[in-house]
This record gives structure tokens, C-alpha cells and sequence, in this order.
């Protein structure tokens, strides 16, 4: 009986060509991607068909929870002068001195602390808290504990920048005193941005009660922000 | 995993070079290209997100009240915007969650002008209510405006036809050809400077858009009206505090509206 002779063939196949695409690919994906900021509570914008394009430097993020918190976000230039690390350790000192002006106990930050807010993405507890937040930037695991407090997962701590139904400018509350120290660092250019209204934007869930919103937008009305931008999602244009 | 394999045919010739095939395998390589690039993929946000920018009235108060530009009653429209409520209650109706939204709106003073009494809320009350509704295309493709963007369109009308006017010709080609992307920019910087003439001109009939919002509305809303402002190309707006009578009268039309 023959057989029919099978001939061995070797199944390898060329991989290099499959590889080289990969790698491209990849570095597309590198190039073009900027991560997801974290931050402390998820939002999903409302739909809007404003068209304009939102600021990436210069600006001052206001990120409203539906539960009324907030916090902020400062990026401040490129440059090297007004580089954000600098600028938000100015910030935390400009803060602290419109802080005691009204208020008492007096706060005050070692250079230390500075450095640490200076490396901060969102950043929002009471001032009076501060000080503690941002030690444990220097401890083991202090990373995570920081995130957890921000994300109001520590039951010790209360995250959020403080604020309420204020008209007074004269006697602000800790949310405007963060408003106002950002309008007095030396970044020129943020001032101006300000100033036109792009430098402010506010981030809001579509199904925050109006109540929230109006109390910020009055908080920032009183210390005579009148103009800025909020941040929406792209819906097609009808 | 690289892999020589020799290939002399089992006898080698003595004094001849061994031939040598040198083969890597690049399948772990792929394996660990594609991980990342899934991760990539995953991490990045490539929608960037869009702004809207408002500009508020100031806090303080004004003494000066005669340098006050006063919207005059005919062309004062105010619209509120409140959630929906449950039936035969004053408690917020919700779907999954979700506020939905309401529109009422009045043209001119509130109750017609007369002051406020438990007779004149009854008897005077001029709001009405309207929808958030996108435009209705038919077969043709022809946009149709419903609810509330009817109605403002409609108070609207002479800048809102300017405006498309001014769109046709810059479709055209009136301000320039459109064919290179440098040459649309220069174009469409032309149509802008010309819309934004005719949103400021005075020779226009424009109303004045006063937005208010219950607490129970959702944020959503604002910018869905804030939205209307900008299609309907209104240049006049602001956003404004509910007022006693304005609240009087949202309460007065849902009692009389309410189980429909």
C-alpha cells in the first residue's frame, strides 16, 4: 500500500512585518494620547453645540460634584517662568495670606508643603487641613491616603474646598479666597485669561441640581468674576 | 526565542563554512506591542471638550439706576426653567436618576403688569409652558423648529434671517472660496465679523432673553437653553434670580395644569 507522503513544512510564520505595524501604531498612541486627569469626583458634562475649543493652559478649573463640593485645578503656561509647579506653590502662599487676613487661627506652610501642592493635579480640603494633606506627600503610601481623602473615602476628613451663599466680598469664603490668590500670582498671562473669561471654567455634571451651580457662579459673581466658560461636551449641530 | 537552525544536510564537508539561517521570533514582541497599545488606547481621552462661555451681571448693588439699560416690555421674554414634577406634587420626578427638565416662559412684564395679588395670579397669569425639542427634519431635509426654539426664533426673526442669509452667502462662496483650508479660515473669519455685526446692529428687532431657573432644574437645562441662545443667534441674554411673582406664578400655572 503506499502512503501518501506528507511533507513536513515548517509552520513558522514571519512575524517582523506584523511587529513593525504594532510599533507604529504604538507610537501613535503615545504621541497623541494625554491621559485622564484624576479626579476626585467623575462628571459627565452636558451636551452643548458651542464649538469653541477649551483652554489648555491658563486656566483655572472649578469641578463641581452634584453634592455641592468642589475643587480646583490650576494650569498655568508652558514657560518655564510660569511653569505650574512654581506658580502653585505662589499660589498656596498668596491663599494663605488672604486666609489670615480674615481668619484665625493663622495658617502658614513650610517650603516643604509648598513643593509638595506644587506637584498636585485637583487639589480641594479646608486650609486648616492643609497643612496636614500635604504631609503626606512625603510619607509611604501617602499617595493613595491623599487620593482617598480627596475622593471623600477618609471618614476623618472632609474634602472639598469650603464655600456657601456669600455676598460679602469683604469677608470671603475659603472658595473665593482660592479665586482671588489665583488672580494675584505673577502669571500675567492667567490674570488675563481671567480677566476675558476663558481663564475660568467650571465642570459640572449634567444633573447637578441648579441650586449647586447657582451658588458657585453667585460665589464667583460676589468677588466680581462675572464672565467664564463651561466646560460641555460636543453635541452635533441640529 | 531565537533560533538557529543549521542547515548542512546531516554531512558536513570539512573545511566548508556551516551555512546558518538566523530566524528570531517576533510573536512575544506583537504579544507585548499589542498590551500596550490596548492600554493606550484605553487611557487616552480623544474628544477634547468643548466650552461655553456666559458672562453674569455683577453682584453689586447699583445706586446709579438712571444708567441702567432697561429692556423695554415688548421685547422682554423670560423663560424658566423648572424639573418635572410628579404628578398632583410639588416633589421632583425623576428617570433613573435623571431631573427632567421643563420650560415656561412669558413675554413683557409678569401678570401683564399688575402687581401681584392672590386675584391678579389667577387671573393674569401669562406663562405659558414649552419644550426642549430639536428641530423636526423632514423627508426633504428641511429643518422645522419646535417648542421653545420656535418661540424664540420667532421673537427672533429678523437677525435670525439676516443670519442664515449671511450663512448662504458664505456657503457660496461670497467670502471667499472655500477650497483650501487656509482660504475657508480666512472666509469663515469674514462670516464671523459679519454675524457679529448683525447680533450688535440696532436696526434689527431684538428681544431680550431672561433665563431663571428653579433650584430643582437641572444644570443640564441651563445649557440646553444656553444652547437655544446660540442657535437662535439671540444676542441679548442673561441668566437672572427667580422672583416671588415669577415663582407665584410657575406654582399658580401647575396647580391649574396639573395630572395633564
Amino acid at each position: 500500500m503506499g502512503r501518501v507522503k506528507i511533507a513536513k513544512k515548517s509552520t513558522f510564520i514571519d512575524m517582523t512585518a506584523m511587529s513593525d505595524v504594532t510599533v507604529l501604531l504604538l507610537t501613535f498612541f503615545m504621541l497623541t494620547s494625554t491621559f485622564l486627569q484624576k479626579e476626585p469626583a467623575t462628571v459627565i458634562t452636558p451636551a452643548s453645540v458651542s464649538d469653541e475649543k477649551v483652554q489648555e493652559t491658563n486656566v483655572v478649573q472649578v469641578l463641581v460634584s452634584p453634592e455641592g463640593k468642589v475643587w480646583l485645578t490650576m494650569n498655568n503656561d508652558t514657560a518655564q517662568a510660569w511653569s505650574n509647579e512654581k506658580m502653585r506653590a505662589a499660589l498656596l502662599e498668596k491663599v494663605s495670606e488672604v486666609y489670615n487676613e480674615t481668619r484665625s487661627p493663622k495658617i502658614q506652610f513650610t517650603d516643604a508643603q509648598k513643593a509638595a501642592f506644587g506637584k498636585l493635579g485637583s487639589f480641594g480640603v479646608p486650609l486648616k487641613d492643609m497643612g496636614d494633606f500635604l504631609d503626606l506627600y512625603y510619607q509611604p503610601e501617602g499617595m493613595t491616603k491623599m487620593d482617598q481623602w480627596l475622593a471623600g473615602e477618609d471618614p476623618n476628613h472632609p474634602t472639598g474646598i469650603p464655600i456657601n451663599w456669600n455676598q460679602d466680598d469683604s469677608r470671603p469664603n475659603e472658595f473665593q479666597m482660592w479665586m482671588k490668590a489665583m488672580r494675584q500670582t505673577d502669571n500675567e498671562n492667567l490674570k488675563e485669561a481671567i480677566k476675558d473669561g476663558t481663564g475660568v471654567a467650571l465642570k459640572a455634571d449634567q444633573n447637578t441640581s441648579f441650586e449647586v451651580i447657582h451658588m458657585v457662579m453667585d460665589n464667583l459673581q460676589t468677588i466680581k468674576m462675572n464672565k467664564f466658560t463651561l466646560l460641555t461636551a460636543l453635541k452635533a449641530a441640529e | 526565542m531565537a533560533e538557529i537552525q543549521q542547515n548542512d544536510g546531516g554531512k558536513g564537508k570539512k573545511g566548508h563554512q556551516k551555512k546558518m539561517t538566523i530566524r528570531v521570533d517576533f510573536t512575544p514582541m506583537v504579544d507585548m506591542n499589542m498590551l500596550l497599545i490596548t492600554f493606550f488606547m484605553l487611557c487616552t481621552t480623544m474628544i477634547k471638550s468643548q466650552t461655553l462661555s456666559i458672562a453674569l451681571p455683577s453682584n453689586e448693588k447699583v445706586e446709579n439706576t438712571d444708567n441702567m439699560s432697561q429692556a423695554s416690555a415688548d421685547d422682554a421674554v423670560t423663560i424658566i426653567i423648572d424639573a418635572k414634577r410628579k404628578a398632583g406634587s410639588m416633589d421632583v420626578d425623576t428617570i433613573n436618576g435623571k431631573v427632567i427638565n421643563e420650560v415656561y416662559y412669558y413675554f413683557g412684564k409678569p401678570l401683564d403688569g399688575e402687581a401681584p395679588t392672590q386675584e391678579s395670579v389667577a387671573s393674569h397669569n401669562n406663562l405659558q409652558k414649552a419644550e426642549i425639542l430639536s428641530d423636526e427634519v423632514n423627508d426633504l431635509g428641511d429643518h422645522t423648529a419646535r417648542g421653545i426654539r420656535k418661540i424664540i426664533q420667532d421673537r427672533n426673526k429678523e437677525v435670525y434671517e439676516a443670519i442664515k442669509e449671511l450663512k448662504e452667502k458664505y456657503n457660496n462662496g461670497e467670502f471667499g472660496s472655500l477650497e483650501t483650508a487656509q482660504e475657508r479660515e480666512a472666509a469663515q473669519e469674514k462670516y464671523k465679523a459679519a454675524a457679529v455685526e448683525i447680533r450688535k446692529s440696532d436696526s434689527y428687532k431684538k428681544p431680550v432673553i431672561i433665563i431663571k431657573s428653579t433650584p430643582h432644574a437641572s444644570y443640564g437645562g441651563l445649557v440646553e437653553i444656553l444652547d437655544e441662545m446660540q442657535i437662535n443667534s439671540v444676542s441679548k441674554y442673561q441668566i437672572d434670580n427667580m422672583t416671588s411673582v415669577d415663582s407665584l406664578m410657575l406654582i399658580d400655572y401647575q396647580n391649574r395644569h396639573h395630572g395633564e
